[in-house]
């Protein structure tokens, strides 16, 4: 009895704070792998030519001639591709741990409040107007993003009964109304040029990336990381309820507000630039619960990484497993939705389903 | 130092939950809150507080009007047993147990090992520390109810408020809960008051008992001057009869209920022995 881990109340207390061997881990897993996906693609880039670049781009010298195509390929293509699907898998990932802890709800996800069917419609009116310009369809689908989840808060404040499952259905109005719309311009839309252009919208991808959206997903992302991770512990008492967390002084609808704001800005931004990546914010909070268990304080940076780490490996799988490369959101879906289902049968009975 | 309740009227949508409660609890009291479905025992608890805000009068903890506080301030005075079990992340116990320091902790804080180690005190002290690695939704009601009260020792060992803290235990659980909370009332000087739905747990454990009818107080005081078979009647609306049993320990009993059963029970009797 005096061994059983479970009863053994001293090390109750030291192993909360052991979780941070699992932090390590991933976070050098993420950077082996940031470096390894550098290399993955249709043109070998070997670690030699990788430092070559490396210190052209930052110290200015000079490339070999030979190597120039390869340095634009590296500079303007596969690295900001690399740095954009870690951010982006952050980004999803956290929102969806966020959406799931506010709502205590395991099968929440960021598409819930109808940020993505928003940011999707509103993506494919930006490519339906004339003009085509990408800063257009960015906008657009970031402004009707956020409307989607004005929308649905709107609708919840309105009713302001039983909010944690009027939010919900209200996510569902407001996803409903913009697949509706998105709908019509997909009928509306020119069959030989736009409509392709909308499908290849919606099946997420990394590849349109450009250094212009990265200054725009680094610091709105990084910010939101960064707010969620140093109020990571507030959901911990926001999931026993609004009644418990208010006795114990907090207010729970401020706390409500921010982290909603915060995620589905996230969202937004993640979605304006490479489409619906789905799975991500269902299943890696999941993962991360199972590896680490459901406190917060543990559990959000490892979903954090983790989020990294899977499309990371998504995306390289996506750039190499054909000739033609894969839209990464079925490579997503494809592994995400075993998984889940894997992580649903292992975690039965733990109170939580 | 005491919890003084001032006059205090509570409305919801026009009807008067509380109407003119003034009532005054001291340090290391256990007081008893009686009274019949609906009377308003929960909605004082929460007024005490500050879940709600009182309509009108005031209410004073140890000098401070509640009124004037901010939720975070009143938190760190006055904490809470909840009635409602709703099934939440499977938290270990002790990762339940230390939210109590919630209100102590700055807005980018995570509860460190000094909080930890405070938690385990807590479980410590209500003899439960064997619960602290076990899973919150997997442990018995007993059990959660005494992590509860671990998680309201932690947050503030001045003022628990308990909602029918026997509720759903059973026989013996029950009287392992109300002793621990007496305990605490003995030991640390604990001011406690608990909503309560059993008059004879309320005999045999409080000190003081307000008892509550259609939100008012119809009588309060000292424990043993209070409860009467006459006062304990007139709260739930039927005749009743204080019995003394060994040990100067009284129960009370429903008079004509009982009397009816009884009799037809021992009728049943004594038909046994003339088959």
């Amino acid at each position: 009895m005096k061994n059983d881990p479970v009863s053994d109340p001293k090390s109750a207390v030291s192993s909360v704070h052991d979780m941070r061997y699992m932090t390590v881990i991933l976070t050098i897993l993420l950077a082996g792998l940031f470096f390894v996906s550098l290399m993955v693609g249709r043109l070998d880039i070997g670690w030699k030519e990788i430092r070559t670049f490396v210190c052209a781009s930052l110290f200015g010298t000079p490339v070999a001639p030979e190597l120039s195509s390869k340095a634009l390929v590296f500079t303007l293509i596969r690295f900001p591709r690399c740095l954009l699907a870690v951010f982006v898998g952050m980004g999803l990932s956290i929102s969806g741990a966020v959406y799931q802890g506010l709502f205590r709800n395991p099968l929440v996800s960021p598409d819930i409040l109808g940020v993505s069917a928003g940011c999707t419609f509103g993506a494919a009116l930006g490519l339906i107007l004339p003009g085509n310009s990408f800063m257009i369809v960015r906008i657009l689908s970031f402004a009707f993003g956020l409307t989607a989840v004005c929308l649905a808060v709107g609708i919840a404040r309105m009713i302001a009964v039983r909010p944690i499952l009027v939010l919900v259905l209200a996510g569902l109005v407001a996803t409903s109304v913009f697949s509706a719309l998105l709908m019509v311009l997909k009928y509306m839309a020119d069959p030989y040029n736009d409509l392709p252009a909308i499908v290849f919208w919606i099946m997420g991808s990394l590849n349109r990336v450009e250094w212009n959206d990265l200054y725009i997903i680094m610091p709105v992302v990084g910010a939101g990381l960064f707010l969620i991770h140093v109020l990571r512990y507030r959901l911990n008492v926001l999931s026993l309820g609004d009644l418990q967390a208010r006795s114990l002084g907090m207010n729970p609808t401020l706390y409500r507000v921010i982290f909603i704001m915060i995620s589905s800005l996230m969202v937004a931004v993640t979605v304006s630039t490479c489409g619906q990546v789905c799975w991500i914010g269902l299943v890696i909070p999941h993962i991360a619960r199972t590896l680490v268990g459901p406190n917060h304080s543990n559990m959000i940076p490892v979903t954090m990484l983790l989020g990294g780490i899977f499309l990371l490996a998504a995306d390289m799988l996506a750039r190499s497993i054909t000739a033609a490369e894969l839209p990464v959101s079925i490579i997503t879906a494809l592994t995400g939705a075993p998984l889940f289902v894997y992580l649903l049968y292992k975690n039965r009975g733990s109170g939580w389903i | 130092m005491t919890l003084e309740c001032r006059s205090v009227s509570f409305s919801y949508n026009g009807r008067n939950v509380l109407k003119n409660i003034s009532f005054q609890v001291g340090k290391g009291i256990f007081c008893a809150i009686l009274g019949r479905n609906g009377s308003g025992k929960t909605t004082l608890l929460h007024c005490l507080n500050g879940i709600l805000k009182p309509a009108g009068g005031h209410i004073l903890v140890d000098g401070l009007d509640l009124g004037r506080m901010p939720q975070t301030q009143i938190a760190r005075h006055v904490s809470m047993v909840p009635q409602e079990h709703t099934d939440i992340f499977p938290f270990s116990v002790i990762d339940f147990v230390v939210m109590g320091r919630t209100p102590f902790l700055k807005m980018t804080r995570s509860p460190g090992p000094t909080e930890y180690r405070m938690a385990l005190d807590a479980l410590k002290t209500l003899n439960a520390d064997y619960l602290a690695r076990r899973n919150y939704n997997q442990i018995s009601g007993g059990e959660r109810q005494i992590a509860l009260l671990a998680r309201a020792l932690l947050q503030s060992s001045s003022t628990i408020l308990l909602d029918e803290p026997t509720n759903h235990l059973d026989f013996k659980n029950q009287y392992r809960m109300l002793s621990r909370m007496k305990g605490l009332c003995r030991d640390h000087n604990t001011r406690i008051i608990a909503s309560m739905h059993d008059p004879n747990l309320a005999m045999m454990f409080s000190d003081q008992v307000v008892m509550l009818k259609h939100g008012r107080i119809i009588a309060q005081g000292k424990t043993d001057a209070v409860m009467t078979g006459a006062s304990v009647g007139e709260l739930y609306d039927t005749s009743t009869q204080k019995m003394g049993l060994q040990n100067s320990v009284n129960i009370f009993l429903p008079a004509d209920i009982v009397r009816e059963n009884t009799v037809s029970k021992n009728k049943d009797c004594c038909r046994e022995p003339n088959r």
